[in-house]
């Protein structure tokens, strides 16, 4: 479904060359539920950006159902870490998840059908005539998954989405995008710094290096395919897991520098 | 009190202190220049009320739309087209901050010469000093415009003039707004101004015509006519600025609780 290949991106400055991204090679099937993680500044959000079409990389490609993406393709909804800013304040919450749809071209009768399932799967069934200034965090990052959703996208790629949220409505965040997924099969990719949530959510696991980046590793996630909060986290394949993460993470920078083959 | 009736007395309670002050130091007046409130009051029903409303106070309300009006749409145009294009701004920005420097009662001799002394010549030096305000404060509202918002709409594919419509105009509608109600007041002045040189009718000739004939309960009467047309235009435009704007103010107060 989407396949990453030799993804290099160098940002040229006056006084200095920043290669952020050096080769990123990955591919996602359809379907597939997978997260990527890595420490602060290694170009997690810089990989998003050209995947979803909105930044040009300098080398590599992304295709998508193997059309080379070149801006925005249809078929993609982001998820972004504003989610007070992704909204647009002058429309209501139902009008905000009715607007891609408009621009798609959805006749009306399917329009109010999508709007409304995928409000009610987000719990804000009753919340659609509101503003989304009006509504907490956690609330507008689910108007924007909503929108995301209704969108029926190929493939979701979801920025940091539960970073500016509190710990417990992040939780259940992560609950909502593990059942929508279970609901819709829909390929998601979803970019995070917190170790525990990707293992958490992911059927794989990529580990990004700092900067400049590359694939450290690719780990399966053996879990089980129902979990939830309690007792998958308490699960020791999940304490093993995270421990794999996390080292991956934390190895030495001398070790990445020296371009030691990852093991 | 009822709110509704507190905001009324708010509203209405200056100006009646101020009319009253006004009533009672000027009562017996004998100064030509200035006459007794209660004469100009007399004068301004009698005369104003009248025949010179559809003589001279409609024609002059009529440019000022006009104007405005014309102002409004070429501003708001260019601005987006400024505000959306680094480039062009970079292009016009000697020439518009030249151009701008020049005060519109200054050019009303040139625009007689260029544009004779008809309603044309009006319209163009309302709109020539009202496009200011309005054009900068657009660019300014469209530069800056979120840019998590921009990805957004070109995520969803909302370009072009779906953009224009969903994105630019109501994001940078604050700042539009902004930019218009400067342009009223200065609207208002011009309006004036344009009538004092070269005209046959309207507010600002009726004035001066009073002025020059000596006529001054009929001046007097005439400036508070005209004080009148600015506030109630000025509150239309605040009724109509509230009910496009409720989403900016309910966000804008949803941010200061918070």
């Amino acid at each position: 479904m989407l396949e990453v290949t030799g993804l290099k991106k160098v940002y040229e400055g006056k006084q200095r060359t920043v290669e952020a991204v050096r080769d990123l090679t990955f591919t996602l099937d359809k379907g597939e539920l997978a997260c990527l993680v890595g420490p602060s500044g290694c170009g997690k959000t810089t990989l998003l950006k050209i995947v979803s079409g909105l930044l040009e990389p300098t080398s590599g490609q992304v295709l998508l159902q193997g059309k080379h993406v070149q801006g925005p393709p249809p078929g993609m909804s982001v998820v972004f870490q504003e989610y007070g800013r992704s909204l647009f304040p002058w429309m209501s919450v139902r009008d905000n998840v009715e607007l891609p749809l408009k621009q798609k071209k959805v006749p009306a009768a399917r329009r109010r059908q999508l709007v409304d399932d995928s409000l009610s799967a987000v719990g804000l069934g009753d919340a659609s005539a509101a503003y989304p200034w009006q509504l907490s965090g956690g609330m507008q990052q689910r108007v924007a998954i909503a929108r995301a959703v209704a969108y029926e996208p190929q493939v979701l790629l979801m920025d940091e989405p539960f970073a500016a949220v509190d710990a417990q409505t992040r939780a259940d965040l992560e609950d909502l995008i593990r059942d929508l997924w279970h609901q819709l099969h829909v390929t998601t990719l979803f970019v995070t710094h917190d170790i525990d949530e990707a293992v958490y959510l992911g059927q794989r696991v990529l580990i990004l290096s700092e900067s400049p980046t590359v694939i450290r590793r690719d780990i399966l996630i053996d879990l089980p395919d129902r979990r939830d909060q309690l007792h998958t986290r308490s699960s020791p394949r999940f304490a093993e897991l995270r421990a794999q993460v996390y080292a991956q993470i934390h190895r030495p920078r001398e070790e990445h520098l020296a371009g030691r083959p990852t093991p | 009190m009822t709110p509704v009736l507190r905001r009324v007395g708010f509203a209405l309670g200056l100006p009646a202190v101020l009319l009253t002050v006004w009533w009672v130091l000027s009562a017996d007046s004998t100064d030509f220049y200035f006459p007794p409130l209660p004469r100009i009051l007399e004068t301004l029903v009698r005369e104003w009320f009248g025949p010179r409303l559809t003589d001279d106070v409609l024609p002059s309300l009529l440019r000022l739309a006009a104007g405005f009006s014309v102002a409004a749409v070429s501003a708001v145009t260019l601005g987006i087209l400024i505000g959306t294009h680094r480039g062009l701004r970079d292009f016009l920005e000697p020439v518009l901050e030249l151009t701008r420097a020049i005060p519109p009662p200054v050019l009303v001799p040139i625009f007689i010469l260029v544009f004779g002394i008809d309603d044309t010549m009006k319209v163009i030096v309302i709109a020539f000093g009202c496009v200011w305000p309005i054009l900068l404060n657009t660019a300014e509202g469209v530069r800056a415009l979120d840019g998590v918002l921009g990805d957004t709409a070109r995520t969803y594919g909302i370009t072009g003039a779906a953009r224009l419509r969903h994105l630019v105009l109501p994001g940078a509608s604050p700042q539009i707004f902004a930019g218009l109600r400067q342009a009223l007041s200065l609207a208002i002045i011009l309006m004036v101004i344009s009538e004092l040189f070269a005209a046959t009718n309207g507010l600002g000739f009726a004035i001066v015509q009073a002025q020059r004939s000596f006529a001054i309960p009929e001046m007097w009467a005439g400036m508070l006519v005209l004080g009148l047309i600015g506030f109630l235009l000025s509150l239309v435009f605040s009724a109509i600025e509230n009910r496009c704007l409720a989403w900016y103010h309910g966000l804008r107060r949803a941010q200061r609780q918070s």
